[in-house]
């Protein structure tokens, strides 16, 4: 997806894949956290 | 990093210019670590917080999971003031056990949706559950979607949108 960032987020030893998009001024300070299901959890 | 429910809802924030992260658990994809049964899991979400408060600067923060995701993400939203609601799709209450029902306790905004065919989310139990949740809440019964919402992938963004709107803008 175009405007994306692909990144990782440090939490202590752990490397949590991410990506991330910042919008432009207007929606600034406001934004949505979105966890992503387990797989395994899924069956899949 | 692909799942069709997360890729739905966060390319429409993407479309309507609000800023999202989404983001694998530890020992999912390409993040490291292993599964560590919930607890390392919120804490995990509590680093993406951070990361989003301390270093976008965000002061407003909806969190949004689905599945296993809902049940961790939803349950750190006490965690930070920043935090000011969640959305919870196909929360796994009956597989996940009550500690994570009563994390997701709070007086904030909720939308909870579900599907009508969902069974590991389980549909008929779902009403038992929200009822548990202080106001103010509310919630979506998706027709015909079990777990997985395959083909109604538009509708739940939709609904998604229409919450962060109602609760942000």
């Amino acid at each position: 997806m175009c405007g994306t960032e692909k990144i990782f987020i440090n939490n202590n030893e752990i490397k949590l894949e991410a990506e991330l998009f910042l919008s432009s001024a207007e929606n600034l300070h406001k934004a949505t956290l979105i966890c992503h299901p387990h797989p395994q959890f899924l069956g899949i | 990093m692909y799942n069709n429910v997360v890729s739905g809802i966060f390319n429409n924030f993407i479309q309507n210019n609000i800023s999202c992260l989404r983001f694998n658990f530890r020992g999912v994809g390409n993040s490291t670590g292993n599964h560590s049964n919930g607890t390392g899991e919120l804490n995990d979400t509590k680093a993406c917080v951070d990361f989003l408060v301390n270093e976008q600067n965000i002061e407003k923060l909806l969190i949004y999971g689905y599945s296993y995701g809902a049940a961790i993400g939803c349950s750190t939203v006490n965690y930070s003031k920043n935090i000011i609601g969640y959305c919870a799709i196909s929360f796994p209450w009956d597989f996940m056990g009550l500690e994570y029902k009563k994390l997701s306790q709070c007086e904030k905004p909720k939308l909870f949706i579900q599907g009508n065919r969902d069974r590991l989310a389980i549909y008929e139990n779902f009403k038992t559950h929200y009822d548990f949740y202080l106001d103010p809440k509310r919630y979506k019964i998706i027709n015909e979607a079990d777990h997985f919402y395959l083909g109604f992938e538009q509708e739940v963004a939709k609904e998604t949108y229409e919450f962060y709107r109602s609760i942000i803008e």
